[in-house]
């Protein structure tokens, strides 16, 4: 759990060897570690490899009822429990058919705009700007620039604030069941949340500005993109899965185009396509594969910046892809919030079907999917969950073999701040992957 | 004089609990000048392996590497609080204990044997003694406040053990149980969320634990005279606190009632 | 507006139902925020209301203890239901109060008190037992050497428009307490609500200059008794509940400090402190502080607490009351006799709350009446009030034999079709065949549209009985008479002792747990027979066990030929393992084989109030009118067949009774 504290330095064997540790990557979602190996002056192996303690949720949620899943499923991470409860609710109700209230489909993308805000602007503020501006943490970064930080906080607040008008609390929230909610919110408490969202639109759009002006990395990395697309909207709960590279299929039968391995020294799932293709899910591949769904506030702040190119090459710049999504959730959570009309019916009536229950939604870090067997008693009888963060394993090792000659020849420091700067651009979930970040470095001759 | 050094530490968990403390957003930088954060790898780069003032503690224990660092950890604290169902009772994953581990590994991962983990995942105070607990999944931010607070300014802190049903009463939310027949364990549970649950219209899971004078075989009965199946309700307690004591045997009778179709060697 | 010569000075006026509108004008005019009664996550709460759409129109409820439901009451009427979980107490009283803010800089400390919030309300649809609580809580907060600002400021500033009930809930006591449904003082304003609109009288000059301003005129004669007859049936509707016997109860109360049944309700109670969250005339709070970060500034503040809670009288030393049974002893005591001797009133006023929205369904009502029964009323004198006659209970009509099988030498079970009333596990009949007498039979199965009764042939009338075939005619009333009480059964262990004929009426409540078996835990019978050729039922004994009821037997003698247990029937759990806990046993046998048995079953744990017998006796009527039946005070016709050993008391196992 705490591996050793980042170290330099030779290890065992030849001169020419120099490894980095990061003995535990953070600001990063959970624990990682990761191994860089260096043959002749080229990296020949980047071995990313969780060891965050695996939890067992495929398991633990077998012989359980699908409303106790979704409680069960958001647990899977602090930070995303609206995905994991998205994603599966989503799921049982394409094979139980059930129909609900149009109005709780809008209410889910705003309770799907809530988590992407609070995602978001944690990643954005606290885990990762500090790494453009060389600071160790937020707190130091406050010391430097309070109104940005203020600004971040707000934003996260705001987005926390949505979660928990609609489901309670932002962590782990309790309203929503098969078949919708189990209370709807009322209009009054609507109303409330408009002075925030109006704010938080015009801070995401400074976050914009900010981002796109910080000092940034280069680095090219052109990885196969995967997303969901949807003919109206930008992705959330509903939509075909794209690819960079021609793929559309339905969200359900994300099996059909991808697998997961083992691979021995870390605890979590590699996703990989079925012919053992890395690929990337996420904003970048959002923006990229739907930016033109984007709401037009923040497909106008994209534009400003004029970096949609570059969010497609450099992962570094994954940062500003997600203040654009910012400004997205923010101005559509603005609208839903100003038109709401509660549901004529929050919670609609089901009867529970075996079968195959199978869904994709995009969670703040990306794709993810769920499938579940239901038995005839209309219990769980097997689960497969698969989270963004297992599927980006193999292109963030893609992205440290790139990255690798790039810091060999610099200060120990730099290099891991480099790197780790590097792996944070992908917002790692590592709960979620099952899967603590350690970063070693072998140079072998 | 020199500030408090706080520590922030995770084992088995999803990192909600930690993540309250950052969802402080209006105090989190207040804080953060009346302590000095030392270790907190989600919210800082700089590290430290103790002393600590204080150290939360967030998570289960298990693997067996985490059952050595808690003991180290512990030696490093001055005052250890334990934060979260995970913490202080096991959390979900703690259900494993009525399974069988090694064919659970073997169902998720093709390769088991490269999985080092527990039979078990235990509550921290399993290994070490904890100065005092926040309960919840997750924890309150209210209470994780005037902990904070009340440690600073040397008062104790309020966190009372009194039944769901006082916040909810407080509050004006009406009964799900005897407005809706509904299974709530509120009467059973420790308050601290403020009665969320019913307030949506569904009964408590007790994911703050049982609560003092807890009488579980009572609450069972009057759910049952209401009408609920007596396996629905004993599986209610199956949840994220289903190791403590008073929950447990409910939550084991619970879950062999739900016993899992598919057999324990399903594999990929 | 009205003229002078229409102004109801002199008597009650009326306000038509579409002018309801304008009390709430005028109401907001006069810059009140107007609480009343509305329809919310499915009861009726009291919340702050915009107009009359928002009253809970054509609702009712049905509450009982521990369930509430909301149905369809008389459409139009607003005020068809009662009270809901809320009181207005809420408002005089709210859950959470400032009480002074602490300021810290430095050295200065200063301490500044609250200033009550005093935003003039109007309450509207309050109750007469509400009208009391307001009264009881005015004593408690008002009348004591100090006075509590807050709910000085919030009460006087309150406008009270009160209602007259016109209907009750079964879980309303108002008149045992003395409280209502009458509305006598306190409210400013009173309406009682008829089909199109309310009569309407003023209680006090505020409410008579507010009746002013609205559109009321003088209400006829006809309106006047509607609405008196409308009180006059809610007053009859709570008469018919069961209540609370208040006269002498303080004393009688506290004289049973020690009563068992203490430890009885405490197994059952959850300690979750609903009854005295509901309650509006509870009044326990704590005091909170919320400091900031540094201390600079500190939030005391007054919030709603409970004696059931585990701290509530904690101090460093421990705990007074740690124990359920002490905190609900405690509340129990000083709602119905302490606090008469602290305020001069009792503390209930018979809302009933505390019975509806108790999860446990823990009824006050009972739980006095089995701790501190009250003495029957002695009515003397030669001028007796007058009896109003309860309904007649048709005699002896005919029921056809339609199977017959015996059971043992002299034991025949009778299939009768049956019409009517279904009985209960328990019940019995009186049956004889024409022109014999009629005996109590016990009926051992009960479905719709047949019913298996179980004979002895001991006389010439039961004897007449069995001898009877298919197609004959027998004399049937019933069912009569009180049976095994199941909704005590659910969730517990149960143990069903028989001895002999004494598992006939034992057969239709093991049928019945058969029936929904998962509702109960384990359960297990012990069957003592006098010899194999006296048991009861053999062919049933295999589905019970597969049933998941354990079955055990023994018989008293036996020759070669039986493998199975020799002894009488206590021996088998006599020696048994513990006995499971928290157990309901139901017994019938031979008196003597009953006193037994409950012996044991007392020494292995099980208390009296959930020891369940039935009892045989002398019956010629089996309605309570012959007088033979008579054990104490109890009619075992009536009053039973079935009872708990606690009710009996000493009338159970005593010579010459």
């Amino acid at each position: 759990m705490h591996g050793g504290e980042g170290r330099g330095a030779a290890g065992a064997g030849a001169t020419t060897e120099r490894r980095f540790d990061v003995g535990q990557l953070t600001r990063v979602e959970g624990e990682g570690s990761l191994r860089l190996r260096v043959r002749g002056g080229v990296v020949v192996e980047a071995r990313l490899a969780i060891f965050e303690a695996p939890r067992y949720f495929e398991r633990l949620v077998v012989g359980r009822r699908p409303d106790d899943v979704l409680d069960i499923v958001a647990r899977i991470c602090g930070i995303c429990p609206v995905a994991y409860q998205m994603s599966a609710v989503h799921a049982f109700e394409a094979l139980y058919r059930v129909d609900v209230d149009p109005a709780v489909r809008t209410l889910r993308r705003l309770l799907y705009c809530g988590e992407w805000i609070e995602s978001h602007a944690l990643h954005v503020y606290l885990l990762h700007a500090p790494d453009f501006l060389g600071f160790e943490s937020v707190v130091a970064l406050a010391q430097a620039d309070r109104g940005a930080v203020e600004r971040g906080l707000a934003l996260k607040k705001t987005g926390n604030a949505i979660v928990a008008l609609l489901g309670g609390r932002p962590i782990h929230p309790v309203s929503v069941r098969v078949g919708g909610f189990s209370r709807a919110p009322r209009p009054r408490e609507m109303a409330a949340l408009r002075p925030a969202l109006e704010a938080a639109v015009e801070q995401a759009l400074e976050t914009v500005r900010w981002v796109a002006g910080l000092p940034t990395p280069d680095l090219r990395q052109v990885a196969r993109l995967v997303a969901l697309r949807h003919p109206d909207d930008y992705p959330m709960n509903e939509g075909r899965i794209v690819s960079s590279d021609g793929l559309d299929l339905p969200a359900t039968d994300w099996e059909a185009a991808f697998r997961e391995e083992q691979v021995e020294g870390t605890n979590a799932l590699h996703a990989r396509t079925l012919d053992g293709g890395a690929y990337l899910v996420g904003p970048a591949a959002r923006v990229t594969l739907a930016g033109d769904r984007l709401h037009p506030l923040a497909a106008e702040a994209l534009a400003a910046t004029g970096l949609a190119g570059e969010i497609r090459v450099n992962p570094y710049r994954s940062i500003v892809a997600r203040a654009v999504e910012l400004v997205h959730a923010a101005a559509e959570a603005r609208d839903i919030v100003a038109g709401y009309r509660a549901p004529e019916t929050a919670l609609a009536t089901w009867r529970a079907r075996p079968g195959t229950a199978a869904w994709a939604t995009e969670a703040p870090r990306g794709l993810l999917f769920h499938r579940y067997e239901i038995d005839e008693r209309g219990r769980v009888a097997e689960a497969r969950i698969v989270p963004p963060t297992s599927q980006n394993q193999a292109a963030i090792e893609e992205a440290l073999v790139t990255v690798a000659p790039g810091v060999l020849d610099v200060p120990e420091e730099t290099a891991r701040t480099r790197i780790e700067q590097l792996v944070r651009s992908y917002d790692p979930c590592i709960s979620c992957a099952t899967h603590f970040l350690d970063l070693t470095v072998e140079r072998e001759p | 004089m020199a500030r408090p050094r706080l520590g922030v530490v995770k084992f088995a968990s999803c990192d909600g609990c930690q993540l309250t403390l950052l969802d402080l957003e209006d105090q989190l930088l207040g804080i953060a000048e009346q302590v000095e954060i030392v270790e907190f790898a989600e919210a800082t780069s700089a590290r430290s392996a103790g002393p600590y003032e204080l150290l939360l503690v967030e998570g289960s224990v298990s693997t067996p590497e985490q059952a050595e660092a808690i003991v180290d950890l512990r030696r490093q604290a001055a005052k250890l609080v334990t934060i979260g169902a995970c913490a202080t009772t096991g959390g979900i994953q703690a259900l494993r204990v009525f399974a069988d581990h090694d064919a659970w590994r073997a169902s998720i991962y093709p390769h088991p044997e490269w999985i080092e983990s527990l039979a078990t995942a235990t509550p921290i105070a399993d290994h070490v003694p904890v100065d005092a607990e926040l309960r919840g999944c997750p924890i309150d931010p209210g209470q994780l406040l005037e902990f904070l607070t009340a440690t600073l300014l040397g008062r104790r802190p309020r966190l009372p053990d009194e039944a769901v049903c006082l916040a909810c009463k407080r509050a004006g939310s009406v009964c799900v149980v005897v407005a809706h027949g509904e299974p709530c364990l509120g009467p059973v549970t420790r308050t601290g969320c403020g009665a969320i649950c019913p307030a949506f219209g569904r009964g408590c899971y007790a994911c703050f634990g049982p609560r003092e004078t807890a009488n579980v075989p009572g609450l069972r009965r009057s759910l049952v005279v209401l009408g609920n199946a007596p396996a629905d309700v004993d599986e209610r307690f199956a949840g994220f606190t289903a190791l403590a004591p008073p929950f447990a045997r409910a939550a084991a009778a619970g879950l062999a009632a739900a016993a899992a179709t598919g057999g324990d060697d399903a594999r990929r | 507006m009205i003229s002078a010569t229409e102004a109801p000075a002199h008597g009650p006026g009326f306000l038509a139902r579409k002018d309801l509108g304008a009390l709430f004008a005028l109401v907001r005019d006069d810059g009140r925020r107007l609480i009343g009664p509305t329809v919310r996550d499915g009861a009726v709460m009291l919340d702050e209301l915009d107009g009359p759409d928002a009253l809970p129109e054509g609702i009712r409820e049905s509450q009982t203890p521990g369930r509430y439901r909301l149905e369809a009451g008389r459409p139009g009427r607003l005020f068809d239901h009662t009270v809901g979980p809320s009181s207005w107490k809420r408002w005089t009283f709210p859950p959470t109060v400032p009480v002074g803010t602490t300021r810290r800089d430095g050295a200065v400390v200063a301490f500044e008190p609250a200033t009550p919030d005093a935003a003039p309300l109007a309450f509207l649809g309050v109750r007469a037992c509400e009208l009391a609580a307001l009264a009881v809580q005015d004593r408690v907060l008002l009348g004591g050497p100090v006075a509590d600002p807050d709910y000085a400021a919030r009460r006087r500033s309150a406008l009270v428009i009160a209602i007259q009930c016109t209907t009750a809930a079964s879980t309303c006591f108002c008149t045992s307490m003395g409280t209502g449904p009458e509305v006598s003082d306190g409210a400013d304003v009173v309406l009682t609500e008829l089909d199109d609109g309310f009569v309407v009288t003023a209680g006090s000059r505020r409410g008579r200059e507010l009746l002013e301003r609205l559109p009321v005129r003088l209400a006829t004669a006809e309106e006047r008794d509607a609405a008196a007859g409308g009180v006059a049936a809610a007053r009859a509707a709570v008469a018919a509940n069961a209540g609370v016997a208040a006269p002498g109860l303080p004393s009688r109360l506290m004289a049973a400090l020690d009563s068992p049944r203490w430890a009885d309700v405490a197994e059952r109670c959850l300690t979750c402190a609903n009854c005295t969250l509901v309650c509006p005339t509870c009044f326990c709070t704590s005091v909170t502080q919320r400091s900031d970060l540094a201390g600079a500034e500190t939030l005391s503040e007054r919030t709603w607490d409970s004696c059931f809670t585990g701290s509530f009288a904690a101090v460093a030393g421990g705990n007074f009351r740690s124990r359920p049974q002490d905190r609900y002893r405690q509340w129990l005591t000083h709602k119905f006799a302490t606090w008469v001797d602290q305020f001069g009133t009792f503390g209930c006023i018979g809302c009933g709350r505390c019975v509806t929205w108790c999860p446990a369904g823990i009824d006050v009502r009972e739980e006095l009446a089995a701790i501190a029964p009250p003495p029957r009323a002695v009515v003397t004198g030669m001028h007796l009030p007058a009896v109003t006659p309860a309904p007649d209970e048709a005699w002896l009509r005919p029921a056809r034999v339609v199977a017959t099988h015996r059971e043992t030498a002299n034991v025949t079970t009778l299939t009768l079709a049956w019409e009517g009333q279904v009985p209960g596990a328990g019940q019995f009949v009186m049956a004889g065949p024409p022109g014999f007498s009629a005996a109590p039979i016990s009926v051992s199965r009960a479905r719709r549209g047949a019913i298996e009764m179980t004979v002895r042939a001991a006389g010439p009338a039961t004897a007449a009985l069995t001898a009877l075939g298919h197609g004959a005619t027998v004399g049937v009333r019933g069912p009569l008479g009180r049976g095994w009480p199941l909704e005590r059964m659910l969730d517990r262990n149960v143990i069903v002792v028989a001895g002999g004929i004494g598992l006939a009426p034992l057969r239709s409540l093991i049928e019945a747990i058969a029936a929904e078996r998962e509702r109960f835990r384990d359960v297990t019978v012990y069957l003592g027979a006098r010899t194999p050729r006296d048991r009861l039922f053999v062919g049933e004994l295999g589905a019970w066990s597969a049933a998941g009821i354990a079955v055990t037997e023994t018989v008293d003698r036996a020759g070669a030929d039986w493998l199975g247990r020799v002894g009488v029937v206590t021996h088998l759990f006599d020696h048994a393992e513990r006995l499971p806990e928290g157990a309901v046993a139901a017994v019938c046998g031979p008196e003597r084989m009953m006193e037994a048995t409950v012996e044991v079953l007392r020494a292995r744990g099980i208390p009296d109030e959930r020891i369940f017998v039935t009892l045989e006796r002398h019956m010629e009527c089996g309605v309570g009118l012959c007088g033979h039946c008579q054990l104490g005070r109890f009619f075992v016709c009536r009053d039973g067949p079935v009872f708990s050993i606690a009710e009996l008391g000493d009338a159970f196992g005593r010579e010459g009774l």
